[in-house]
Order: structure tokens, then C-alpha cells, then sequence
């Protein structure tokens, strides 16, 4: 069997990837998609760790995130079509109506 | 052995296509990468012995998110928009810290944990199993998830609809 490590490496590895997406890219909808490949690294690593102790719970785990997962891409793009429709852009540093 | 040629080969895939969605400046390109790199994680749910989710990865990530996602830049017209550029200090902090994360954590990970073997299977999950679980011990969460949808239902369709004075000077146009 392949060790565990290696799949808490490549989630690492993701993780970091979409960690640096969110931070040097503008466009709000590339930020997004960055956030779900933070989202499918935290399931890689439930999923690895539910094999490692032989426990159920981690699998639940994903798939509650999944569901949530859902919930808030769906959200999210409504708000980004949203500020399309009030600023005629999806960059993020635009999106300033609540500054102080 | 052949189960660690499919690791790497899909785990490269993984990486690759991820990279892509995060440095290709067409927002089109970075959806389809990433549902890429979203079908490669679902083999990894199959290494890992969870061929229910791997499915669900495939049928609700790659599937359902991400034409939704795909359906949005269209419709907002965005992979023609060009995106301005970041500040070189952002651009250059953000590289350099995540790249020190992922080295960080690279680093303590292959240090402590690559020699913990994986147990021989002990659960062979099937979509039974989580379904008792789902419906037993997680029934509280389970329907709370069942209305935190209804309610993202009732915010998207709030939030994408145009304003109502938009709308009435539509009609009028209309007329």
C-alpha cells in the first residue's frame, strides 16, 4: 500500500498552490476557483487519514464539505454576477463598496 | 507497484493542471484545468478506498460546480476581459510564502509521516455504509446541510436577479 505521507504531500502541494492562486491573482472568479482546490486538498487529507485509522467519520466529513461546497460556489458567483452587474468588473479590488 | 504509477502519474496531473488554473490569465483554460485536476483527486479517492465519494467528486464537483462556474464566465463574458496586473510586492509575497509553505510543509511531512505505511484495508466503504452513518449517527448534521442549501438556493437567486427598477425600465423598453 502506498504510504500516507505521499497523499498528505500532494495535498500539501495543492493546498500551497491554492493558497498562492488567492493570493497574486485579481479576478474574483480564478480566487474562487482557487478556493476550491483548498477545499479538495482539506478532502484529500480527510479521506487519507479515514483510511489510516479505518474510521468512517472522515468520508462523512467529505461529503458534508461537498455539500457546503456547493452552497457557497453557488453563493459566491450570484455575488460575483452581482458586482458585474453594479461595477462591470469581477476584479476583486474593485469590489469596495463597504470601505471604510 | 502498479498502484504507485497511478499515484504519480495522476498526482503530477493533479499538480500540473492546478498550476495551470492559478497562472493562465484565461479564466476559461483555468475551469477546465481545474476540472482536470478535479478528476485526478477522484482516482486518489479510489486509491484511498472511497469509490462512493471518488463518484461524487466526479458527478457533483467536476460535474455540477464546475459548469456552474464555466456558466458564469461565459455568461459575464470574462475570458475576453483582460485582468490587471497584481503589484510586483504582492505578486512576489505571494509566490514566496506560499512556495515556503508548501517547502515547510513538504519538508516536515516526507520528515515524519512517509514512513507510516497505510494499514491493509479494514472498511471496504460502500455507499450503504455512509448512507447508515448519514442517516444514524450524523442525521442532526445531515439536515442542517438540507437547509443551508434551500437557503443558498433562496441567496443566489436573490443576489443574481437584477434590481427591480432595472427590471421595470426593461419592460417599459419592451412596450
Amino acid at each position: 500500500m502506498i504510504p500516507i505521507g505521499w497523499f498528505l504531500i500532494l495535498s500539501a502541494i495543492l493546498f500551497a498552490i491554492g493558497v498562492c492562486g488567492v493570493l497574486t491573482r485579481k479576478n474574483g472568479i480564478t480566487i474562487f476557483m482557487s478556493i476550491e482546490l483548498m477545499i479538495n486538498a482539506v478532502n484529500l487529507t480527510f479521506l487519507a487519514y479515514a483510511k489510516q485509522f479505518g474510521q468512517m467519520h472522515g468520508q462523512i466529513f467529505v461529503f458534508f464539505i461537498m455539500a457546503i461546497a456547493a452552497a457557497e460556489a453557488a453563493v459566491g458567483l450570484a455575488i460575483f454576477i452581482s458586482l458585474y452587474h453594479h461595477r462591470e468588473t469581477i476584479d476583486v479590488d474593485e469590489a469596495n463598496l463597504m470601505h471604510w | 507497484m502498479l498502484e504507485y504509477a497511478v499515484f504519480f502519474f495522476f498526482a503530477t496531473i493533479a499538480v500540473v493542471f492546478a498550476l495551470v488554473v492559478i497562472l493562465h490569465r484565461n479564466p476559461v483554460v483555468g475551469a477546465l484545468s481545474l476540472v482536470a485536476s478535479l478528476f485526478s483527486l477522484a482516482v486518489m479517492y479510489v486509491l484511498l478506498d472511497a469509490p462512493f465519494l471518488a463518484a461524487l467528486q466526479v458527478i457533483i464537483y467536476a460535474g455540477a460546480i464546475m459548469v456552474l462556474f464555466l456558466f458564469v464566465i461565459m455568461l459575464l463574458n470574462l475570458q475576453h476581459a483582460p485582468e490587471p496586473t497584481t503589484r510586483p510586492i504582492q505578486q512576489f509575497l505571494g509566490y514566496f510564502t506560499s512556495a515556503a509553505f508548501a517547502a515547510a510543509m513538504v519538508y516536515y511531512l516526507s520528515k515524519y509521516a512517509l514512513m507510516t505505511a497505510m494499514p491493509e484495508s479494514r472498511f471496504t466503504s460502500s455507499a450503504r455504509m455512509i448512507g447508515e452513518r448519514l442517516f444514524e449517527t450524523y442525521i442532526f448534521p445531515f439536515e442542517m446541510v438540507s437547509i443551508l442549501l434551500l437557503a443558498a438556493i433562496v441567496g443566489a437567486l436573490l443576489l443574481s436577479g437584477r434590481p427591480v427598477g432595472h427590471r421595470a425600465r426593461i419592460g417599459e423598453e419592451m412596450k
